[in-house]
């Protein structure tokens, strides 16, 4: 049973923590951070679908993608803030943590890389591990453009792997448009030329993204190959802090009438008062991993290799 | 939209009829002998990469009767199949992946310095750090066939490079690698061919595991120190056999970590250095070694040191030809009577 108020929870967390974080990007004390907002029901309706064993592997916007696999707030904004308290020591950061033990095995800074690597993790769960979970990998639709993804999705269809594919098409790519990178109408027919299943879903839904990933997950593991859903969403943010957006603000004012929290909130017919109730228990949450973050010692170097 | 097309695959190892093989490659056997070994102690090390099984069936027929399961055959895509090899390795396979030629390596430049170097490391934080392989071979053949890439990867944060110049170290050194955490860069120089050791020097019941880092001495003097690696360390050598120099010739076996240790140490007992590397000059391991001379034992030097190396030009495409961008027996002569005057 999906705890359907559990999620939007999570989504919201999402949102006001990166809202949180965009204070500390001006002030200077995060880097320019990649936000997640108004792609926030992928990650959390997906991780949802998921076993809690199940791994992910994941992109460069993947805040959400980590609080939605179960990573504590205060080790992960220590990491995303260059901590020593964070979960890689504040070493790794925003395009490169890991955290095993709640099984998000990695984010990726480099476009298409999440893919070959997911498609090896998951041939070394089924064929090393000799263990049923299977494995999601998170990437954009640009991604798609990147060789990797390419031979990413070559070997795991090849090698019949355990392996989701969650495309977050978000139509844009940095800041440039679709026609620059995508010439098919949707990234779910190039999955044709892989011989293996795919379809399209509105990411924006949380109900659809549940749904559709839980199909497609049964699919995976009971046969042991790829499956691609493409999720259709919309990148509220910019690319990342500081890099202005080349859309302007009345197409973004039009794609955020999309906002996946809107749509949830209507479908849970959520009262102001319940979502104000709402509100002000994740933000002081919020608030607390913010504080311990910021007073948290700085990470120091790494042993060289 | 749901969107399917069935194709009926069977993806199993290729069949390969046995046939023989020229025996001048016993580096290479040295290689095997220690991936075998340790193959049969530790479940975790698999053997990846394009025609994986093909090679492996050649070269190591005994690999391939007792794992044929460990040995995994990808397709042409060098850099997805590093990718590969590393989220693999994030559940614990201990990865050999075979790029095969060094020039593929530069296909696998972002698999290896940013996925395979930084995930092992940042691994490390939060699990055990990784082991992972990389084997490569400098092949012959022509402007993009036998290019020396040893260098680029040794500056590198999180990598080591292995180049060994003889069977032995092969196998000590891959025994080494596969049992330390860490991304290894393993060549083998297919110009060295060997001729000279037999395959009871392999099969000698010894199984000495060689440090990574720790240069050795092929041969001892007090006048001149000679640090050099890979075909060229053969060539200096079969120089100072037959001539008997009174010198220390330095193998680096490891190009990083680097000896400097063992360098520094000699320099300052002949206060003379001649380097001698297959790589062109510029940028290249003897510059790091000389650099590293030059700060710290400068003052014990009697000459200015030199370099030998091959020139910044494309590999020939004919093989004699190729053999002559590596330092010739007459030149490293002539560098040793030079600076020995």
């Amino acid at each position: 049973m999906i705890d359907e108020l559990g999620l939007y929870e999570r989504m919201l967390t999402v949102r006001l923590l990166e809202e949180e974080l965009q204070k500390l990007c001006l002030l200077g004390e995060a880097g320019d951070l990649h936000f997640n907002k108004g792609q926030e029901a992928i990650s959390v309706g997906v991780c949802a679908a998921l076993k809690p064993t199940d791994y992910i592997v994941t992109h460069h916007r993947t805040i959400a993608h980590a609080i939605a696999k179960g990573i504590e707030l205060k080790p992960l904004v220590a990491e995303l803030l260059g901590k020593a308290t964070g979960i890689n020591r504040g070493v790794a950061g925003e395009m490169h943590f890991t955290y095993p033990p709640v099984r998000y095995m990695f984010t990726f800074q480099l476009v298409g890389t999440c893919v070959p690597v997911a498609a090896g993790l998951a041939w070394a769960v089924k064929n090393f591990l000799n263990k049923a979970e299977i494995v999601a990998c998170f990437f954009g639709d640009a991604a798609t453009g990147n060789a990797q993804t390419h031979e990413g999705i070559n070997i795991a269809s090849v090698r019949k792997l355990p392996l989701l594919l969650i495309c977050e098409n978000n139509g844009v790519a940095g800041n440039i448009g679709r026609e620059f990178y995508l010439p098919t109408e949707t990234v779910a027919e190039r999955a044709l030329s892989y011989g293996i299943p795919a379809r399209t879903v509105d990411g924006n839904r949380l109900d659809e993204v549940v749904d559709a990933a839980g199909k497609a997950a049964g699919y995976v593991r009971e046969n042991s190959e790829p499956y691609l859903v493409e999720m259709m969403t919309t990148r509220l943010s910019w690319h990342k802090q500081g890099m202005p957006d080349a859309r302007s603000k009345e197409e973004i004012a039009e794609l955020a009438k999309r906002d996946p929290l809107l749509y949830e909130e209507k479908r849970l017919k959520m009262t102001e008062g319940e979502k104000k109730q709402l509100v002000k228990r994740v933000s002081t949450r919020i608030q607390e991993a913010i504080a311990a973050g910021r007073v948290a010692p700085l990470s120091t170097f790494p042993e060289p290799g | 939209m749901l969107l399917r097309i069935r194709v009926d695959r069977h993806p199993v190892e290729p069949a390969v009829k046995s046939r023989t093989w020229a025996r001048n490659r016993l580096i290479r056997d040295g290689i095997y002998r220690a991936i075998h070994e340790q193959m049969r102690t530790d479940p975790s090390i698999y053997v990846l990469g394009e025609g994986a099984h093909m090679k492996v069936h050649y070269d190591a027929p005994y690999i391939e009767k007792d794992f044929r399961d460990r040995i995994i055959t990808l397709p042409i895509s060098e850099d997805g199949n590093t990718n590969f090899a590393v989220g693999a390795s994030l559940v614990g396979v201990k990865p050999i992946v075979d790029v095969i030629s060094s020039d593929f390596l530069f296909r696998t430049m972002d698999s290896i310095c940013n996925t395979a170097a930084k995930l092992s490391l940042i691994s490390s934080f939060v699990d055990q750090p990784k082991t992972i392989v990389v084997r490569s071979e400098f092949l012959f053949g022509g402007p993009s066939s036998g290019q020396r890439v040893e260098s680029l990867f040794t500056h590198i944060p999180g990598l080591n490079v292995v180049l060994p110049s003889n069977p032995r170290d092969a196998r000590g050194l891959m025994k080494t690698v596969l049992t330390r955490p860490g991304v290894t860069i393993f060549f083998e120089d297919r110009m060295i061919s060997d001729s000279g050791t037999k395959d009871s020097d392999l099969d000698d019941g010894v199984t000495e595991t060689i440090p990574i880092g720790k240069a050795k001495f092929r041969h001892r003097g007090d006048s001149l120190t000679i640090v050099s690696y890979a075909i060229a360390l053969r060539e200096v050598e079969s120089v100072v056999e037959a001539q008997d120099v009174d010198c220390d010739l330095i193998d680096l076996r490891s190009l990083y970590p680097l000896d400097y240790e063992t360098i520094n140490s000699s320099v300052t007992r002949t206060g003379k250095l001649l380097i001698v590397e297959p790589d062109v000059t510029f940028a290249g391991v003897g510059a790091e070694v000389a650099a590293d001379v030059s700060e710290r034992s400068l003052p014990m030097l009697k000459r200015p040191v030199k370099r030998l190396g091959a020139p910044r030009t494309l590999i020939p495409v004919s093989q004699d030809l190729h053999m002559k961008m590596i330092p010739s027996r007459a030149e490293i002569a002539a560098s040793i009577g030079e600076l020995l005057s």
